[in-house]
């Protein structure tokens, strides 16, 4: 078979069924129009030049956009992709967390968790991630297609044409004013990693030293039995800190409601924290002797140390937390 | 010529060449002896880019096509439809009324360079 046969075929084979031998007698026609009666190969050769790469002409011929997403929908696309993707994060992240504790067997070293947590985080946030941006797109590249309207304006976030009424729905909030989602999202996780070490922490904190088998946990810091014996006011600071980061989300910038319910949460969760640490036998006593041995102190000069100091860090962040939620709210 | 200036002219140019097609279509004409016509007068055309828009002229219904079989090379010609030939004035006089306006723009540009 000839160039010029194959030519025709190249261009032919990427077009709709019904269109294909009209357009290859035409463009037969043409390039023999341009050639002369009795043509060498070179000839041949310098036509189909002119007449370029047998797939752009062919995408030439075709009415059906060559790209994904066009201007109409990209803006539309870009700020649900931009909406979805780190909500479908969280909600991940969270429910593997849940997951994981929920089938926890206790026979795992911190760090062994600690890392099969990050790992398994990594890999289900970019599983997730990649999941929402197939499908979002997808969905996108069909509604391209099937949308048979010859206005080529982009459209706004709501699917309709942008009116200049459109500008009444935007929330005007001051810079200084504003709570950010990543804010919100990262009192969320405060949260969820406090409550974990909280109902976890005969396992989790302590004492680590290294041994034989890496790392090992010698003893736990608190007599657990104690320390869930708070259990319902914990549970209870829990959900009044979770309600606290939905009010703010939806809030969306500093009001003096919203300073008020964040110092009665900080307050309150600060109290809790102080009584619960103030009880005479929360320190397990093993770790109390490990601890006296390594400092050579004794062990109320310990319990002073260790509980004053962790008792006056928190109620400093505590204040500077409520004062600076007061601070932004009279921001104008 | 920069890559720059290359892009904006074709730019410039693509608008154009719908025109510059249809004004040639008033008699019927086959795919090359367009490029002939339109080459004559100076205008440079994209082959890959012309039989397309013949087609989709056609599905516009601006253009009517058939196919001549009498000689030896079966061609197919193109001829302005009524509805083509009607567009085709109208989009003459946007042009020339849009060349004219950027010609007076432009003039007054070259007035006021420094000589």
């Amino acid at each position: 078979m000839n160039l010029i046969e194959i030519y025709i075929q190249e261009v032919t084979r990427r077009l709709p069924e019904k269109n294909r031998e009209d357009i290859a007698l035409e463009l037969r026609s043409t390039i023999e129009d341009m050639l002369p009666a009795d043509y060498s190969e070179d000839e041949a050769k310098a036509v189909l030049e002119k007449l370029g790469d047998p797939v752009t002409l062919a995408g030439n011929y075709q009415d059906r956009p060559r790209h994904l997403i066009g201007s109409r929908y990209f803006d539309v696309y870009l700020t649900l992709l931009k909406m979805i993707l780190p909500i479908a994060a969280v909600i991940s992240l969270i429910t593997m967390l849940a997951e994981y504790f929920i089938g926890y067997s206790g026979d795992q070293t911190v760090i062994g968790i600690i890392i099969s947590l990050i790992g398994k985080g990594i890999a289900r946030i970019i599983e997730v991630g990649i999941q929402t941006f197939f499908w979002l797109t997808i969905v996108f590249a069909m509604i391209e297609r099937m949308d048979n309207r010859k206005d080529n304006k982009p459209l706004a976030a709501c699917l309709k044409k942008w009116t200049p009424d459109d500008l009444k729905k935007i929330p005007n909030i001051p810079r200084k004013k504003a709570i950010s989602k990543t804010e919100v999202f990262g009192s969320l996780m405060w949260t969820a990693i406090w409550a974990t070490l909280y109902f976890y922490a005969n396992q989790l904190v302590g004492v680590y030293q290294g041994g034989n088998n890496g790392i090992e946990f010698v003893t736990p810091a608190f007599n657990q039995n104690v320390l869930l014996q708070y259990w319902p006011i914990v549970v209870l600071v829990i959900g009044l800190e979770i309600a606290l980061a939905l009010y703010k989300l939806t809030a969306r910038q500093w009001t003096k409601n919203v300073a008020i319910c964040h110092s009665v949460v900080e307050v309150l969760g600060t109290l809790v924290f102080i009584v619960i640490l103030v009880h005479p036998n929360l320190l397990n006593y093993d770790f109390i002797t490990y601890l006296t041995n390594l400092f050579s102190i004794t062990a109320s000069q310990l319990k002073m140390w260790i509980v004053g100091g962790i008792i006056s860090i928190f109620t400093v962040f505590a204040a500077f937390n409520v004062i600076d939620g007061f601070r932004k709210a009279g921001t104008r | 010529m920069s890559q720059l200036l290359q892009s904006l002219t074709t730019e410039l140019r693509r608008g154009t060449l719908t025109l510059a097609v249809l004004s040639q279509l008033r008699t019927p004409q086959y795919g090359y002896s367009l490029v002939q016509l339109l080459e004559g007068s100076g205008i440079t055309i994209d082959q890959s880019t012309l039989y397309p828009l013949l087609r989709r002229l056609e599905k516009q219904e601006l253009v009517t096509s058939s196919w001549d079989t009498s000689e030896s090379r079966p061609r197919k010609y193109y001829v302005l439809s009524d509805y083509g030939v009607e567009i085709f004035l109208q989009l003459k006089k946007e042009w020339l009324k849009n060349s004219q306006q950027l010609y007076s723009l432009l003039k007054g540009e070259e007035e006021d360079e420094p000589n």
